[in-house]
């Protein structure tokens, strides 16, 4: 065996040997004893960006969501009561070993962080979506948003906060709301969303994107 | 030159495995039948539906990789096409397949196959023409080893592996396939994002994380067409299960990638990542490989822009390990990108590879190899899916090809995909048949994974 190779294997071996898991960077979503705050860096920030402003519209923004409510959706994935495909897709194997206390933890760290707006939208869907938001649909018997999400969207307690959510994401999860019950703890939303036309989702949608926030 | 260690490397002669379709210098008869055809299509279907019924409704591409995040495998794989990676995919992968918790480190998979050539060559047609055939059946050791390592190794029984001159039989044989192992860590916060991380591999390229890889982007299934008899490069699969490769890569605030690797002959103490691909490929020394990648990720896009060098001294003589060598220097750019917003995932990649041959025979000229391969697939929900591949391989060696595969494939659980593709040549010099078209291919796979 030529020296290179030897070198090579010690090598390999003393690194391997070497390596001691850091509680501070592991990905361990098994260990009980991984910081809330070190998942949400290892783990979490793959998705939803280390400060909760997700990049890809695929995956919902964190940054200054209401504590309760990612307490709420973190338990329901756990316990698969949340069963929206993204959900079980992604989140049921995320969140299947997490404590009460590391799921309170990533809460905490992401409700601390500062939401960012993912961009504009369109101008006269924006406007329509405002008024959604704030009159609701009195014909069609919808109420207006800011009733439980607040004036500012800015969510309160298990209603989430809906301000500069991708809107992309906001309408897939009015879809899921209005056509599947597949969220069972948002079963006020399938009332509120009954009979939301496409157009209105976009629009509401669309709104909440950009809209003046607190 | 040796032709025989260069020539006609198709994607999967990457990955240690020899593709029927292409296995043998001539192709077949066209008298074959039609209903010889349909047969192999139902045959295969009724497999394909045993298949379902057998499976249970989760697994995925790497399914102890699933097991160990959980997770299903769109969340890796888009539109969970294996091997296509999503920005959380090359994440975990960069991470050292270290995200999640240990379980059992052990998947399976096994491809079911048929293929049907344009005009074939009665002289030396292959029996399993138009039939379905059991093409390969892979176990995977992969998984989470510590909060820092991490790694996957394959092996791969090739049911078409050789054939007996005198009767034509096909004989099985199982050998290594694709491995890596890693040690990574992260160091993130607010202000950054560092990966580093060290592997250990056996195919230059199958460590890279995008899908413009050669080892990754083009023809993944085992016997599919790839290029037909068109010669690749080095960096195309040339040194695949021959070597064992150590690289030191970084990735920096999901912006700018960077890798330094040194292969070697895979002999010795690293035989085990090589046995079982037929005869060692001895290269001198330690030969190098370089990547850079930059990627940029907004909205539902992300795009990556790439450029890599491998420089490879392969024996003249392969029984003279003291004698001249053969110089190979290949140059590559690559592009890719991606649109991932549910239900759809569209992905683009174009690969081209440059590579002069400078040989160590005195007076012998150099060769040059040109390989431009592009790719863009789409899929919905997840399981209605569509490629196009585009293949251009040019080169001194006098086996040029030129065409396109156009694919279409159903992923009815995660489990299983059934796909058809048909593969066009403009220009196939070193086929079968003089007239390239002649060696037109249609190719039908039903893959499996738990």
């Amino acid at each position: 065996m030529k020296t290179s190779t030897i070198t090579a294997v010690l090598a390999i071996a003393a690194i391997s040997a070497g390596c001691t898991t850091s509680p501070t960077r592991s990905r361990n979503l098994a260990d009980h004893n991984v910081p809330a705050k070190t998942l949400a860096q290892q783990v979490c920030s793959n998705c939803h960006g280390i400060d909760g402003n997700s990049v890809s519209p695929n995956f919902p923004k964190l940054a200054a969501q209401q504590e309760e409510y990612i307490v709420a959706q973190l338990k329901g994935f756990r316990s698969h009561r949340r069963a929206d495909p993204e959900g079980y897709e992604y989140m049921w194997g995320i969140s299947r070993s997490l404590s009460d206390a590391q799921i309170k933890g990533l809460a905490a760290y992401f409700s601390a962080q500062k939401s960012i707006p993912p961009g504009p939208g369109n101008p006269k869907l924006v406007a329509e979506g405002r008024k959604i938001f704030e009159s609701g649909l009195p014909a069609q018997g919808v109420p207006p948003c800011s009733t439980c999400h607040g004036d500012h969207g800015q969510g309160n307690g298990q209603f989430p906060r809906v301000a500069y959510q991708h809107s992309d994401y906001v309408i897939k999860q009015l879809t899921v709301f209005q056509r599947t019950n597949e969220r069972p703890d948002g079963v006020a939303m399938k009332a509120v969303t009954h009979s939301l036309s496409d157009k209105n989702m976009e629009a509401v949608a669309a709104y909440l994107q950009q809209m003046p926030s607190k | 030159m040796d032709i025989d260690l260069h020539e006609s490397r198709g994607a999967w002669d990457s990955l240690g495995l020899e593709n029927p379709a292409t296995a043998d210098p001539a192709r077949r008869t066209l008298a074959m039948k039609l209903g010889r055809a349909l047969v192999a299509a139902v045959a295969a279907c009724t497999m394909a539906s045993l298949l379902l019924v057998a499976a249970p409704q989760q697994a995925w591409a790497v399914p102890s990789f699933a097991r160990q995040t959980g997770q299903n495998c769109v969340a890796c794989h888009a539109g969970g096409q294996f091997p296509e990676l999503t920005p959380y995919g090359r994440m975990f992968k960069l991470t050292g397949y270290t995200i999640g918790e240990r379980s059992l480190p052990l998947a399976m998979m096994a491809v079911l196959t048929a293929n049907k050539v344009k005009v074939n060559d009665p002289a030396a047609g292959k029996p399993e023409d138009g039939s379905p055939i059991f093409n390969t059946a892979s176990l995977f050791v992969a998984g989470k080893i510590n909060d820092n390592m991490g790694g996957f190794a394959q092996i791969t029984y090739n049911n078409y592996d050789s054939q007996d001159p005198n009767t034509n039989a096909w004989a099985g044989h199982s050998g290594s396939d694709n491995l890596d192992i890693r040690y990574a860590d992260r160091l993130i916060d607010k202000h950054r994002d560092l990966i580093y991380g060290l592997t250990l591999h056996n195919n230059p390229g199958m460590q890279d994380v995008f899908n413009s890889a050669p080892a990754w982007g083009y023809g993944i299934v085992p016997g599919s067409t790839g290029v037909g008899d068109g010669a690749t490069p080095m960096l195309d699969g040339g040194l695949g299960q021959q070597v064992a490769g150590i690289g030191a890569y970084a990735y920096w605030n999901k912006t700018l990638y960077a890798e330094l690797s040194g292969y070697r002959t895979g002999d010795g103490v690293f035989s085990f990542m090589t046995q079982g691909n037929g005869g060692q490929n001895y290269i001198k020394g330690t030969n190098p490989y370089a990547r850079l990648a930059f990627t940029k990720e907004w909205g539902a896009h992300n795009i990556m822009l790439g450029l890599t060098h491998l420089d490879v001294r392969q024996y003249t003589d392969q029984t003279n390990l003291s004698g001249a060598t053969d110089h190979y220097h290949d140059n590559a750019i690559d592009a890719q990108y991606q649109y991932l917003l549910d239900p759809y995932t569209l992905t683009a990649t174009a690969t081209d590879i440059h590579e002069t041959i400078d040989y160590g025979t005195a007076g012998q000229a150099s060769d040059t190899v040109d390989s431009l391969r592009a790719k863009a697939s789409f899929t919905y929900q997840a399981k209605y899916g569509a490629s196009l591949s585009y293949f251009d391989q040019t080169n001194t060696l006098g086996a040029d090809a030129k065409g396109w595969t156009p694919e279409v494939f159903w992923t009815p659980i995660q489990n299983v995909r059934v796909g058809m593709q048909y593969t066009m040549f403009n220009n196939d010099q070193a086929g079968a048949n003089p007239n390239a078209k002649d060696n037109n291919t249609l190719f039908f796979y039903v893959w499996g994974a738990y």
